[in-house]
């Protein structure tokens, strides 16, 4: 159960940011650059958890996978304040 | 000239749909009116008292909306071309509101949200119809 | 969790939580329903991961964290597919 929602996670996350850089190179609008790159970090950060949670649980690698994520949403807000208009 | 409550919903539709903001509001409109005329970026920008690279990708936005057309042998030229009689009539429509409630629709416009957002939006398309 | 995780935690629900505002602010504006679904996703998570951080240890043990990231999800999936194949008015812009 949890294999799957970080899994699906991953990858609708990695499907969001193939569309918005696919949009990115289309426009070149700023905002889609910086949540395509948001979501590339969190489809990162989900499969991050799903190895730390699945496939090697002697490590931990809980403070990769917060830090992934911190930065990932940290660029998205950048682009929501000063792209977003 | 009064106007129909119908009317003004389908200009208002028109625009919410169509208009990405009031400067492409009035490009088009200057180009409806016009018609045929052909106008490049540079005739354009001095009648709009804009920059000439706005009014590139003013044009060049209308065009991919299918609004405008561009002239075929020629480089950057765009007028106003039938595409049909439903599609005269209502820019006929969305030109008349516009001279006497431009305040109106304005903010109708300006109510839609940035082009960055309705973008990010337009990104997350990817079959390729037109929408209804 | 070492300091450094919980702080880490506590910026990125904040941030979360702006994030989905963000996107609520843009659903107002535009009434397309795929950013109802991206403020959902981003709440959701912050809601998630401040249940954990009250509740639970930090490896994201309990069945209803995932139902809520799962829920988040198939939002976003949703009202892509809505955006895509979709009738009518939900497939403005």
């Amino acid at each position: 159960m949890a294999e799957a929602v970080y899994l699906l996670g991953a990858l609708t996350s990695l499907l969001c940011a193939i569309l918005l850089f696919r949009g990115y190179a289309a426009g070149k609008r700023k905002l889609l650059l910086w949540s395509g790159l948001c979501f590339a970090g969190l489809s990162v950060s989900n499969g991050i958890t799903f190895i730390d949670l699945i496939l090697l649980p002697q490590w931990d690698l809980y403070s990769y996978r917060l830090a992934t994520t911190a930065i990932s949403i940290a660029l998205l807000l950048y682009g929501l304040v000063w792209t977003s208009q | 000239m009064a106007e129909s409550d119908q009317e003004q919903r389908r200009v208002d539709e028109f625009i919410l749909e169509k208009i990405d903001s009031v400067s492409h509001l009035e490009a088009l409109l200057l180009l409806w009116n016009s018609r045929p005329k052909e106008w490049s970026p540079e005739e354009m920008a001095r009648r709009l008292y804009v920059d000439t690279r706005i009014a590139r990708e003013l044009l060049a936005d209308l065009q991919r909306s299918d609004l405008i057309a561009a002239v075929s042998n020629s480089n950057e030229s765009y007028c106003y071309e039938t595409r049909s009689e439903e599609r005269d009539q209502i820019i006929g429509l969305v030109d008349a509101t516009y001279r006497f409630q431009v305040v109106r629709i304005s903010n109708l416009i300006h109510s839609k949200g940035s082009s960055a957002v309705r973008d990010f939006a337009r990104a997350f398309r990817f079959t390729k119809k037109e929408p209804e | 969790m070492t300091r450094v995780q919980a702080f880490l935690l506590g910026i990125t629900v904040m941030m979360s939580t702006t994030a989905g505002v963000f996107f609520l602010k843009f659903w107002r504006s535009t009434r397309d329903v795929l950013f109802l679904a991206f403020a959902a996703f981003f709440l959701l998570e912050a809601l998630d991961r401040t249940t954990l951080f009250v509740f639970a240890g930090d490896n994201e043990g309990s069945p209803w964290v995932y139902f809520i990231r799962l829920l988040a999800t198939l939002a976003i999936l949703a009202a892509i597919l809505k955006k895509n194949y979709g009738t009518g008015r939900s497939r403005t812009l």
